[in-house]
């Protein structure tokens, strides 16, 4: 196995614990939220919990962006590094777009 | 759009058990299913039926790629340089999105269903191997032990150009009409680009979360998106993706399959009726 195998190895190893971190995150704001609303109990907490789990849910797959550009500058990977900055741009026109 | 009631959010939880499961037994992302059960049958509107549907796709994803993490079928190079063609073109379609009516959105999601269903039952499998662990992958191809071949094999990415735009498309197609896009770019990936069948259904799984992030998060802010409504879908559709991954019976989905491309052409159908009808 040649180096840059191994960083991948490495970088997948993250990648997989950033995605399931927040899976479980957000699944369980939305199981908590959706009891409580089932139970009669769709109060405060559960108007906080639903909309948490789903900011959870779309937060995970940029923070897993963001762990790769800091993985490739690490590795010192330049082309990468633009790559993966070029799609958290993307993501961030897309907040702009929604919001502006 | 209806209210939620309970049992709203259980019609929501079960239909979203029943796409996630047949997506992972049949190789297609579940919100093909899903959308139209949604519009179609619980009547939201079809943006808002997208919205539901790309946060599912988000967290099948997440949990897909967090499972097959460390066993070097998914293609980070590869996936990361596509991402920037499936964003982009995901960009474009959630603007797209919020400016075209109803009911273009639902001849596209007619015509997509009928390409879908086609793509399924004709699926080729190029097997695009190199059976030698020492091989040069090149900049972009990579190598993971086959079982099939039974040794560690090599493969190399080709029609580099054709894989971005394949990507931009699906991408663009993923954020107009709440799929994942992988049914579009996966068959590409592999009839013409060089990559093996399960590298390449890897990779587009990694891909299509970050891809339906950027139209989910156009949708939230412009108000189609609600967590109530996403909550039981994101919950049932995990479920049945992992009923469906724990299931090790395979050997039956040829029916399956013949059934399922029945239904979206159905769905195709209803599409068209519904269009011409608004």
């Amino acid at each position: 196995m040649n180096p840059a195998e191994r960083d991948a190895g490495h970088l997948e190893l993250i990648i997989g614990r950033v995605l399931r971190l927040g899976t479980a995150t957000s699944s369980t704001c939305f199981a908590a939220g959706l009891s409580l609303m089932i139970l009669g109990r769709g109060g405060a907490l559960a108007r906080v919990l639903l909309p948490a789990g789903l900011i959870i849910l779309l937060a995970t797959p940029a923070t897993r962006v963001l762990v790769s550009v800091v993985e490739y500058v690490r590795e010192r990977d330049w082309l990468f590094v633009a790559l993966t900055l070029t799609v958290l741009l993307a993501l961030a026109a897309s907040v702009w777009a929604a919001f502006l | 759009m209806p209210p939620l009631t309970v049992s709203l959010a259980f019609i929501i939880f079960a239909a979203g058990a029943v796409a996630g499961g047949l997506g992972i037994a049949l190789g297609l992302g579940g919100g093909i299913l899903l959308v139209p059960f949604l519009t179609l049958g619980l009547g939201f509107p079809l943006k808002s039926a997208a919205a539901i549907s790309l946060t599912t796709v988000i967290a099948t994803s997440s949990a897909v790629a967090a499972a097959r993490a460390g066993n070097q079928l998914m293609n980070l190079r590869l996936g990361m340089l596509l991402e920037v063609a499936t964003v982009a073109g995901g960009l474009l379609g959630g603007i797209t999105a919020q400016m075209v009516a109803e009911s273009t959105l639902q001849r596209i999601f007619g015509f997509v269903a009928i390409v879908v269903a086609v793509t399924m039952l004709g699926r080729v499998n190029r097997r695009n191997v190199i059976c030698d662990a020492n091989a040069d992958p090149g900049r972009l191809g990579g190598r993971f032990y086959d079982a099939e071949s039974g040794c560690v094999v090599t493969y190399q990415v080709r029609r580099l150009p054709l894989a971005l735009f394949a990507s931009f498309v699906a991408g663009n197609l993923s954020s107009l009409l709440g799929i994942g896009g992988g049914v579009i770019k996966v068959p590409i990936l592999n009839a013409w680009c060089g990559v093996p069948l399960r590298a390449a259904a890897a990779t587009s799984a990694l891909m299509i979360g970050v891809t339906a992030t950027g139209g989910a998060i156009i949708y939230y802010g412009r108000g189609n998106l609600q967590a109530l409504f996403a909550a039981p879908a994101v919950l049932g559709v995990q479920l049945g993706s992992w009923v469906a991954l724990h299931a090790a019976e395979h050997a039956s989905v040829k029916w399956l399959k013949v059934l399922m491309a029945a239904v979206l052409i159905a769905v195709a159908g209803l599409m068209f009726t519904r269009s011409a009808g608004s």
